[in-house]
Formats: structure tokens, C-alpha cells, sequence
């Protein structure tokens, strides 16, 4: 059976979504059956990133019960070179529909989290999914919680910033553990990392800091930011030292090395 | 019951039989405790009218966590099927699903002579 992988972070603008997009491309690449969903709810950027104009249907549609899961589904396997199939589901980013998702109670929260566990029944066993890709809201929202209980495997995404570091270490302690969640820690943007010395010294850190499995370390490179989300490293850039980062990412996962 | 159905024609489904009342029983006194707990006669009142969500799951201690997260995930389970997942007893399982069946958090419902447990959701599908 397939497995949910959450993208989180404490903070904002750690790179979850630069790598929950080049995660689930990456798995596609590598032959699965993937789809994407934006449950950033409150900032929207897959339709940005991956330059879809609009949707059939908004993941929005799907959590409220106004439409099939189905319907939410958008179909970009032809941008893959490889045999495996891409799909992603879009939050809508108009300010309207923000406003509604940020206004929801605690009654609606609790069937959202009904309507992302049903689909572990629809997509993973009915569609025989192999990863579904959850791109979250930072820190403690109700959306993001619930894609985290949804989840098989927590990926969280964290910098070498002092408050984002002391705030991911409270969230594996208070959150993360609490709902008995396999997590794996990536660290994004991390500087001076081609000498061996800070290497391996960031290793030992990262392991004595976190105390969870290390899931990757991503340096900041500049032509991530230099590209400005115009295009998908794992897909238009295949042999760029980012994208095989998360070919060895993808690899951990699918080989069950987080426990 | 008949001397005949005693002395062997039908042991195991007479265990049974008592083994059910016994779980039954069991459930019973299990309500009436955690009643007696929280002062309460009536069990038909929750005791919270908060909905089992996140939050709430996040505020529970840990043992009870484990089992309403259990039904969270399957949707509907008895208490042999969670203490499958929790990989504790079952009796202990039962304790735990009728302790939140009467906080409000989890619903109850008889089909013959299981009893499962499920989260009340208007217009899951």
C-alpha cells in the first residue's frame, strides 16, 4: 500500500514547497503513481509553480463536500520523461476563498481531517497511488495538524536559523511524537556545505539536535533562488546536485529507511 | 438450557454466551465507574461538546490519544479490532473507548453482539 508524506515546517520560507513539488516529481521520475495536494490553504503557490491557470475543482471544493476527489485532480504526467504518473490537487488562491478557509470551526476541521483520511481508501487503495504529497501550512494550523495525523511519514523542513531550530525541536517533541509520527528531518539552505569538516559537523549536530532520522541536507544554492520558481529542478534540471539530493531523498523513503 | 446442551453439545457456544455477558458486564461497570468519577447519573450527557478534533486529540493524555487516534484512522472499530492496532488488551481498549463514548468524543453502536465505536462526522462522503 501506498503511504502520505506531509511536508512541514516550524517556520515559513524553509523550502516546503520547493520540496514537496520536487519530492513528488522525483517520485514520478523514479516510476510512481504520485499526486501532489497544496493544503497551504492560507498562502496557495502550486498553481503558481507549476503554472496551471485554474481548476475543476479546488481541494477547497473537496474538504467542504462539494465535489469528488475526482474532480480535484489535475493530470500532469506529460511533463514527466519516465513511467511514472504526476497529478496534483490546487488550493484556490483567490483572497475569497482565503478568507473562508481561515473562518472554518473546529466541527469543519474535524470532517476535514474525515475527508483527508477517506483518502487513503480513494487514492492509495482505489487508484493504487504510491505517494501522496501533502504541502502544509507552517507551525500549528488546523490544516497543517490535520495533514500531519493524516500522514504516514512526516518530512520537516528546517534551516540553521536559531528560532526555527528551537522550534522544530518542540514541534517533534509536542507534535510530531505526540501522534506517534515517523519523521525525518531535512535542513535547507545550509552554508559552506562542500567542506568535509562542516559536514560532518553538521551531521553530528543535526543527529544530537533532532534525534530523528536525517532525511537529507539541501545547500543553498543559488540557482534555486536565481530560478524564481520558474521551473522544476527534478524534472528540468535532472542532473543538478539538487535534484540528485532528492533522488537519494526519494530513494530513503521508498526503502522505508525512516522509522 | 438442556443437561445434554451442558455436557457437550454445545460447550463453546454456551463459553461464548458467557464470555459476551461477561463482556458485557464488564462494559457496564466500566460506565457506572467512570459515572461515579465525574459525579454524573446520566451517561447519555456528554461530558464535553467539543468535537474530537486535532486540538483535542493533542490535549488528551497519551492512552487515550492512542485509542481515539486508532478510530480516528479506521472510522469505525470494536475494541478487539483497536487493541489490534494499539497492541494492547482488549479489555483495556474497551475501558478506553467507553471512557471517551462518555466524554462525548466517540459514538457507540450496537450490531448483535459486537459493539463498535466511531466518530460522529456529518457528510463524511
Amino acid at each position: 500500500m501506498g503511504k502520505i508524506i506531509a511536508v512541514h515546517s516550524y517556520k515559513g520560507g524553509t523550502g516546503k514547497t520547493l520540496l514537496s513539488v520536487n519530492l513528488a516529481a522525483t517520485f514520478a521520475k523514479q516510476g510512481k503513481k504520485v499526486c501532489l495536494f497544496d493544503l497551504d490553504f492560507r498562502a496557495p503557490s502550486l498553481f503558481a509553480i507549476l503554472k496551471i491557470q485554474g481548476a475543476e475543482c479546488w481541494v477547497n471544493d473537496y474538504l467542504n463536500n462539494n465535489c469528488d476527489i475526482n474532480k480535484v485532480l489535475i493530470d500532469l504526467t506529460q511533463r514527466i520523461n519516465g513511467k511514472g504518473k504526476l497529478f496534483v490537487g490546487l488550493a484556490n488562491p483567490e483572497t475569497e476563498a482565503i478568507r473562508d478557509m481561515s473562518a472554518k470551526d473546529r466541527k469543519w476541521e474535524m470532517h476535514a481531517l474525515g475527508r483527508l483520511l477517506y483518502l487513503r481508501n480513494a487514492l492509495l487503495n482505489d487508484k493504487e497511488f504510491d505517494y501522496l504529497v501533502f504541502d502544509t501550512s507552517p507551525g500549528l494550523q488546523y490544516s497543517s495538524i490535520n495533514a500531519i495525523v493524516a500522514a504516514d511519514l512526516v518530512a520537516v523542513a528546517t534551516t540553521g536559523d536559531r528560532s526555527d531550530v528551537d522550534g522544530t525541536r518542540r514541534m517533534l517533541r509536542e507534535l510530531y511524537n505526540l501522534f506517534e509520527k515517523k519523521t525525518g528531518v531535512v535542513i535547507n539552505k545550509v552554508l559552506d556545505f562542500n567542506s568535509k569538516n562542516k559536514r560532518e559537523e553538521l551531521y553530528d549536530r543535526v543527529k544530537n539536535t533532532y534525534q530523528v532520522p536525517l532525511l537529507g541536507i539541501v545547500p543553498c544554492f543559488c540557482d534555486i533562488l536565481r530560478a524564481e520558481g520558474s521551473f522544476i529542478f527534478a524534472l528540468d534540471k535532472p542532473d543538478h546536485p539538487f535534484s540528485l539530493l532528492l533522488d537519494e531523498m526519494a530513494k530513503k523513503i521508498d526503502a522505508n529507511e525512516v522509522k | 438450557m438442556s443437561k445434554e446442551d451442558v455436557l457437550g453439545k454445545k460447550p463453546l457456544v454456551i463459553l461464548e454466551k458467557i464470555k459476551e455477558n461477561l463482556e458485557r458486564l464488564n462494559e457496564k461497570m466500566e460506565v457506572f465507574i467512570e459515572l461515579q468519577k465525574h459525579d454524573r447519573k446520566d451517561s447519555r450527557q456528554p461530558l464535553s461538546d467539543t468535537p474530537l478534533d486535532v486540538m483535542t486529540l493533542l490535549s488528551m493524555p497519551d492512552h487515550l490519544r492512542k485509542t481515539a487516534m486508532t478510530i480516528c484512522r479506521c472510522g469505525r472499530a470494536t475494541a478487539e479490532e483497536t487493541s489490534q492496532h494499539t497492541t494492547r488488551a482488549r479489555a483495556v481498549e474497551s475501558a478506553y473507548l467507553n471512557q471517551l463514548v462518555l466524554m462525548g468524543y466517540l459514538k457507540k453502536e450496537r450490531k448483535g453482539r459486537k459493539a463498535y465505536f466511531y466518530v460522529e462526522r456529518e457528510n463524511e462522503r
